[in-house]
This record gives C-alpha cells, structure tokens and sequence, in this order.
C-alpha cells in the first residue's frame, strides 16, 4: 500500500524502528575519498532522512552489513572457544534493485552452497529490505541488460519527491507505522530504470577453452590487482580466516574473516610457496567468468547485477562491462585455434 | 633619458640588458589563473613589447622589450589582471606596489593532482594576501605533498602538504597495499601486526600513500589539513642549502603567522648597508642566531596540538 | 539455530610420528566416519587454519601428516603427546574404496601427495582379498624426504612397491627417477578396466596422468586429487573454487573426466 510522508513524519518512523533496527542507507562521508577534499558514499548508520543520498551511486554496496570487512567469529583460549555476539539489533537496509538482486546472490552461497553460515544467517534472518527508485540510470550501470533493473520482493519501497516521500509498504507489521505518520495515501509505483548507457552482451557458448584467449593478456599490465572490484562489488562473498594471539596474551585470541579478493596477490597461495593464478590477466579472467559464466552453471543465473560500480571505481579505468563485451571475439578465437 | 631604477624595479620592471628597455612581471599566485588573462598578456607584449612572453621560474610572466616611456601604459593594462588575480595593491592603475617579496608558487595542487594534500593554489593566494605588497627579499613556495614537485626547500618557507591518516580497523582487510605502498614509495611508517596494521607516527610523513592505496576505505584523510614548514632553504652565490624542517603538523594560521612574525624579525636586523637591500634571510639568522629568530618566528603562534616544532635548526649545503 | 560450523572441537594428540626433519604425523582422536582424502581444517596455535588431509584412520583416532612449509604448518612441531589441538572436519568428498575393489589399481604419490592416499594403501594391504593386483609408486625428491618408511617395508609385503627419488644422492637403497618412468612398464592384465589414483604437486599429476592415458588407462577410471587453497572447507570464503567447482565441497577428489577440465 502506498503512502506519503512529510521528512519529519519519516523521520518518526526511522525513530521507532530504531528501537528494533540499526538503519542503513548510503550516506556521504566528508572527505573520506581517496583523494584530499573529495567525499565518499558508502552505508553508514542514518538517524534521519536528510542523510540518505538518494541522488547518486553509493560507492560500496550494501554488502558490508551482511558481510562485514572484518567479523569476528569466536574467542579461544588453549581449550575453549566462545562465540561472538550477535549485534544487539536488526538492521533495516535501504538499497536500489541491483543490490537487492544481489543479496539473492548472497544468500545462494552463504545460505545454500554446502551448509548454512551460521553467523551469515543469525543477521540475515533479522534485516528488512527498502527498496530505493531508480528514476534514471548512473554512469556505468548495466542493470536493465542484467535484468536486475526491477525488483518486487521488498519490504518497503522508498522515494524522495518534491521534499515528500513515497512509501510502498508490503511489510504488514509496518502498516500502522505508516497509517500513523503518513499525510496521504497515493498509490506508489517503485521507479526503475529502463535504459543504460552502458550495454552488455553475454555470449552463450562459453567453454572452459576461454581462459586460452589472449583478451585476458591485456589486464597482466594493465590491472594492478588492488581489489577495488570485489571490494566494491555487492556479489563477491570471498573472504579469509585470520587468528590473531593477543600481545598481553598469547595463548587467548580471536578468530576473524576479513573479505578477501581474487584479484590481490595471496587469494591462491598454498602452503608451500604455490599460487595457483600469478598474472593479473588470469585473475581477471577468473574474475569475469566467475560473474558471468561458471556461477550460472552452478547456481542457474548470472552473478553479476550490473550495477557497474567496478566500473566506477578502477583506478586504471578497467571496464568490467567492455571485457564482457569482449567475451564473443574470445569464444571465436578459441574455436578457431581449436580448428588449427 | 632620467628615470629612477629603484622606483622602477620596485614597481616590478626589469632593469635589462638592453639600454632604455624593460621588462613587465606579473605575478599570478600559485600559478594558477584563468585563460582569459593569457590574452591581455598577448596584448600587452604585441602592443608594448617585442612579441615575446617569458614563463617565469616563479610561475609568473615577464614581457620583455618595452620601451621605459611605455611604463605607465602596461600598468593601465595589466590593472585588470592585477585585479583579476586579487593582488593587493596601493594605488590603482599604477602597477604592482612591491617587487621584494617574490611571487608565491605552488605546484598543481590538488584542483588536479590525486596525491595532493590540499588546495595550493588557494593557500598560494591567502599567504599572497597576507605577505604582498613587500620589499623585503621574501621566496615562498607550496606543494601539495612531500613529493616536493614544487621543489619548496629551495625557498625561504617552504610549504609541504600533510594528511593525519585515520585508521578505521573495522574496515581493515589486510591486504597489505598500504603498508607495500609506504615501504616502496614513502618512509616505511607501517607495519603489519595481528593482521591489521600499526602506524609508526614518528615516522609518518602524511604523504596519504596509505589513502591512496586502500581498496576498502580503511584509510582516510584527516578532515584537518596539515603542513611540514621548510625554512631558508636558497640558492645563490654564497651557500645554496636546503631548507630544514621547522614545523611538522603545522595548519595554515600559523604558518601565515610565523611568515609575517619573520618580515618583523627581517626589518629589525637586516644589514642595514645589504645591497639594494636584499639579504638571504638565512644569513641573518645565521647571524642572529637560531633561538632568536625562533623567538620572533613563534610570537603569538597557535600550532594545532600534534604540532612537532624542530628546535635548532643547523643548515648545511655548500659553503663557497 | 542451526549449528555453528565454524566452531572448532578439542582433539587430543596420542602419537608424534617424525618422518623427516620437516613432516610429521599426528595422531589425533576423532570420533566419526572419514574417508582417505578428506581433510581436516586443523588450528594452529600462534598462526591459524590449515587444510590438512587424512593419511591413516584408526579406532577412534585420524592421522594428519604435516609438512613444516611457510608458517602456517611451523607451530604445530611444538605440540606433543597428550597436548590438544583444535580441528574441525572432516571436509571434502574423499575416495570411495568401493570404486576401487575387484580392480587392479595403481596408487601414484608425489611427495606429501602420499598422505591423502595412504587411507587406501593401508586399506587394501590390510585387504588384499579385495584387489586384483595393487601397485604403488611414490616418488620423492630425495631419500630424506621419503615419508612413511616403516609402512614402505610393511606395503612391500603385500603389494608391488615402486619407490624412487628424483636424486639419490650417496643412497643406492632408492630407485632414482620420475615416477612417469614407471608407467609405460606397468605390468597389467587388463588396462581397460584398471583403476589409478594420482596425487602430487600440479606438474607431476599432469604429466602421470598423461602418461596413463597413454598406457591406455581410461579417463573414468582415474582419480587425482587437487590441493587448493581451501579456508573455510564449506564452500563459502572462495578461495579454492576452480571454474564451478568448489574443491573443498565437490572435490579434493575427482575423477580426472571432471578434474582435468578444472583450470585455474
């Protein structure tokens, strides 16, 4: 159902889940960019409507809240462990269709692929989705050939018009919440892009055969395997175990996972020395048919939700989307060395 | 032909080679100007001057080939960019009212370059507004970080651009690009422990490698700026030496102040028979003393509270 | 709530078996069904996690050689008989000894590559009525870095026992040369049916299984096991997944129509 609200009857609601919820939305932080006096968006905890960026691309996902950069798992001590807390509230997170398209992608492996993640379930099963419009595409965004442009699985949908917002509400514990604080009750249509820039054309046919094509020979110089794509990205899920041994203490510590990339030196080191992906083009490759290839084998669908924030933010102006578009003359290269 | 040489260099115009012709200097602050000043300068030298311009050393222009009677005729021209670029001036339409204190350069800067520290260009134009007009010899130089691009040790005061990086750990992923990056390009200031990383901030130059390098954000920059003060770094005939550090972590108000407190310590003890009077401000601490100019540099300074203050100074470089 | 599987249990070491200077066997007691080639994600202390493979299963008790590379596996030589240590596992598919019964199977071992498939030596020494005809080749670098040497002895009993070393050094008790040497040779009844398993560092699985396709092995009827860095062990942290596969949960163990498709 939907609703319309002035920012201070929003901002009462933000209030009252707050008892419930830790509220989330991208946020722009002052000069938190890499360069001086340059800011940055990323999810940050809101208190009120006025901090939610609604205007532009938030330069990390959601993921972080599902997925934080560094989670604690559990204390141990020479013969004991013990589990780390689950944060005391819920979370309530604003996003736009590609990212809720991928929490999806989340779920298929933290959920579904081998056994349940314990710590993954204990928060995802306290987080409600608001959906924010689309009411045009950014730069980069590849959603609509994705797919993943339009979304209806949501809990609230959420729109800032004219200083009023629009609410869609499919959450019925919400409903008085909104009756309560609501001026008027329009009907409220989620908002999506229809159109990008930015087009993309994933080829059937690709075979394994691909990683012997020389488009991936390019990205050995030309990427500097920093990362920034999967830390960005809203599906990547890799992480790594870290133990630390407390200084004061070195028989008591903690067991964490860090997220980690497959495109930073380590990802594929073994005891021993080996490392199974050296170049950055083959880590590319990996990267790329990870995303938009092997994960659909496995899983049925495409990983990638298009949203094209590796685009945004590669320092060397690596263009996720155009290796895609890369991907038919590799096919036809392969087969034709195939032939030969 | 009479015309008085000290008025007229004071004016900024050369006394050149060329008997009964000048030169025309402008200063542009940071070396930072609008495209369209490019145009009244074209102007001037095809009207008054040879054709030709000179990009200055110091990031100014200087118009050569303009007949001494022509003089009062380009200061009418170049009001506009003297306005334009905000330079303080005494009378209106008579041209700059100083030549001593040297135009303040400063590199890109961060309008443009990622490893900047700061604005320099602005910082340029604030130390100009306070400093000019002077006749006092007076070189002051920025640059965005301690690359030194705009090679700020050669100068009187030199200005280095500082970031305190902000270590969020949460974020942290161990990556090692920040510490890879201050071992290879800076000052080895990081060290992994227990998987995340340790700031050594004795060591820690504030070049943001740290920043520029994290992938996740766990690095940022201070929302302060902060600054390394050079001092009496020269070139010349006697002993060209670079300059020391003076200050680490310094802002811009007290670098502005300790500036203009030296121009108080500089009138009272120059060589009163230096001639043309312009004597390296170098000398004359080396004849005062260090702790003297530190008194008159430090009066009334209000350094931000990590302020570091390198006390004394001993110069080197080469003694001829 | 469902069980929280990252949770490590408490196992006791009951035997330190020292192979070489740098490879160990621990004995440790596990109480649960495991498989040759599976592994456990073993804690080390002052360091972390490490994907250990099974190389003997007892009564109550699994074996876990570990070889002393890179820090990780380096803290683990400290511990001795009735320490504890924390595990978690087994992971992995391992071998199914059912496969590999009424055939004639040959076991090809480079290195620590010996430790997954020692399960299935030790079986079918153990069971001789079950095979028709075992041969074992292990290669090693050198005679010092020769692993399990009592069982050596013991296997030699029972089975066809190739040991060979890539150098010999002043050692004339070693055959000295690739394990690929010994393929070509192999005495088999019949090859169409003939089972392989291969286990050892990339270069040296490549070429063994090349050289059994060419001895007329059929691609079915080999198995190779793929080390990986495997982090987590329940397919979640990525690390060791290979185009669609994830090693730690479809692997380490494939049969090599799956597992030679499997690039990097």
């Amino acid at each position: 159902m939907g609703y319309c609200l002035d920012q201070a009857g929003f901002n009462q609601i933000l209030n009252e889940w707050s008892k419930e919820y830790f509220v989330y939305a991208p946020k722009l932080f002052k000069d938190g960019g890499s360069f001086s006096d340059t800011d940055r968006i990323r999810y940050g905890e809101i208190h009120t409507v006025e901090e939610i960026v609604f205007d532009r691309k938030s330069d990390y996902s959601y993921k972080e809240i599902l997925l934080p950069l560094s989670q604690t798992l559990f204390f141990f001590t020479d013969d004991m462990v013990k589990e780390a807390d689950l944060p005391k509230k819920g979370a309530v997170i604003l996003l736009r269709s590609c990212d809720l398209h991928a929490v999806k992608r989340l779920d298929e492996i933290y959920l579904q692929n081998g056994c349940e993640d314990y710590y993954y379930k204990r928060l995802r099963d306290r987080v409600k989705f608001i959906l924010i419009g689309c009411q045009h595409s950014f730069e980069n965004c590849f959603c609509v050939d994705m797919g993943t442009n339009r979304i209806d699985n949501y809990d609230a949908y959420i729109e800032m018009k004219n200083g009023e917002i629009y609410v869609d509400n499919h959450n019925d514990v919400w409903k008085p919440l909104f009756t309560t604080y609501s001026r008027r009750t329009p009907e409220v249509i989620p908002a999506y892009a229809t159109e990008n820039k930015t087009h993309i054309h994933i080829p059937d046919g690709i075979t394994p055969d691909i990683a012997h094509s020389k488009i991936w020979d390019e990205y050995d110089s030309r990427c500097i395997n920093c990362g920034r794509c999967n830390f960005v990205c809203p599906t990547c899920t890799c992480f790594t175990m870290q133990d630390i041994f407390y200084v004061d203490n070195g028989k008591v510590g903690e067991r964490r996972r860090v997220w980690a990339s497959c495109m930073v030196d380590g990802f594929t080191d073994v005891a021993g020395g080996g490392c199974y992906r050296k170049k950055n083009g083959q880590r590319m490759r990996f990267k790329v048919l990870h995303k938009v290839y092997d994960y659909k084998k496995r899983n049925g669908y495409h990983m990638c939700v298009g949203c094209g924030r590796c685009d945004d933010i590669c320092p060397e102006y690596i263009s996720f989307s155009n290796s895609i578009n890369k991907l038919d003359a590799a096919i036809k290269e392969v087969s034709i060395n195939a032939v030969k | 032909m009479d015309v008085n040489t000290k008025k007229m260099k004071k004016n900024a115009f050369r006394v050149t080679k060329h008997r009964g012709f000048t030169a025309s200097r402008i200063r542009v602050p940071g070396g930072y100007l609008e495209a369209k000043y490019l145009g009244m300068i074209q102007n001037i030298a095809e009207t008054y001057g040879n054709g030709i311009v000179n990009i200055t050393t110091r990031q100014g222009f200087e118009i050569p080939g303009i007949k001494f009677a022509d003089m009062p005729k380009v200061n009418e021209l170049i009001q506009p960019i003297i306005e334009g670029l905000d330079i303080n001036q005494e009378v209106l339409g008579q041209g700059y009212t100083a030549s001593g204190t040297r135009n303040v350069t400063a590199c890109v800067g961060n309008n443009v370059c990622p490893y900047a520290c700061y604005n320099t260009s602005l910082f340029a134009k604030k130390i100009e507004k306070a400093i000019f007009p002077n006749d006092l010899y007076f070189k002051v130089a920025l640059t965005g970080c301690p690359n030194d691009c705009a090679k700020v040790r050669m100068h009187d005061f030199g200005i280095m651009g500082m970031t305190l990086p902000q270590y969020d750990k949460e974020r942290c992923v161990n990556c090692g690009a920040c510490v890879k990056a201050c071992t290879k390009k800076s000052v080895s200031a990081l060290a992994t422990v227990n998987c995340k990383v340790v700031r050594d901030a004795h060591k820690c130059i504030g070049c943001g490698e740290c920043v520029l390098n994290c992938p996740t954000g766990a690095w940022t920059r201070s929302h302060e700026k902060y600054f390394r003060l050079t001092i009496f770094g020269r070139t010349g005939k006697k002993n060209p030496r670079l300059g020391e550090d003076f200050i680490k972590w310094a802002d811009e108000a007290s670098i502005i102040k300790i500036i203009c407190n030296t121009y108080d310590y500089v009138k009272n003890y120059i060589d009163p028979l230096a001639p043309g009077g312009k004597e390296h401000i170098g000398y004359i601490v080396d004849r005062t003393g260090f702790e003297e100019f530190k008194k008159w540099a430090l009066k009334d300074v209000q350094f931000p509270a990590n302020a570091e203050i390198n006390t004394p100074i001993y110069w080197k470089g080469i003694k001829y | 709530m469902q069980s929280n599987e990252y949770l490590p249990f408490l196992s006791e070491i009951k035997a330190v078996i020292k192979h070489t200077d740098i490879e160990y066997t621990f004995r440790l007691t596990y109480e649960g069904n495991v498989k040759p080639g599976q592994f456990f994600e073993v804690s080390i202390p002052k360091y972390g996690e490490a994907p250990i493979s099974v190389s003997g299963i007892g009564s109550g008790t699994v074996d876990l050689t570990i070889r002393r590379v890179g820090k990780v596996t380096n803290e683990i030589f400290e511990r001795y008989v009735g320490d504890k240590l924390f595990m978690r596992g087994p992971y992995g598919n391992g071998f199914d000894i059912d496969s590999y019964k009424e055939k004639e199977l040959v076991v090809i071992a480079g290195g620590t590559g010996l430790s997954p498939v020692k399960g299935i030596v030790d079986y079918f020494c153990s069971h001789s009525q079950d095979t028709k005809g075992m041969t074992l080749i292990a290669g090693f670098k050198t005679p010092k870095d020769i692993l399990f040497r009592e069982e050596f002895v013991h296997w030699q009993q029972k089975m066809n026992v190739i040991l060979t070393v890539d150098s010999a050094e002043n050692d004339t008790t070693c055959k000295v040369g690739l394990v690929t040497e010994y393929i070509p040779q192999l005495h088999l009844n019949n090859v169409n049916e003939a089972a392989a398993i291969v286990v050892g560092p990339p270069m040296m699985m490549k070429f063994t299984t090349q050289g059994l396709l060419k001895r007329g092995f059929h691609e079915e009827n080999i198995w190779i096991s793929h080390e990986r860095k495997m982090c987590c062990g329940i397919g979640k942290c990525g690390h060791c997944k290979i185009d669609d596969t994830y090693v730690c949960l479809d692997g380490p163990v494939f049969n090599f129509v799956k597992g030679r498709q499997l690039l990097d």
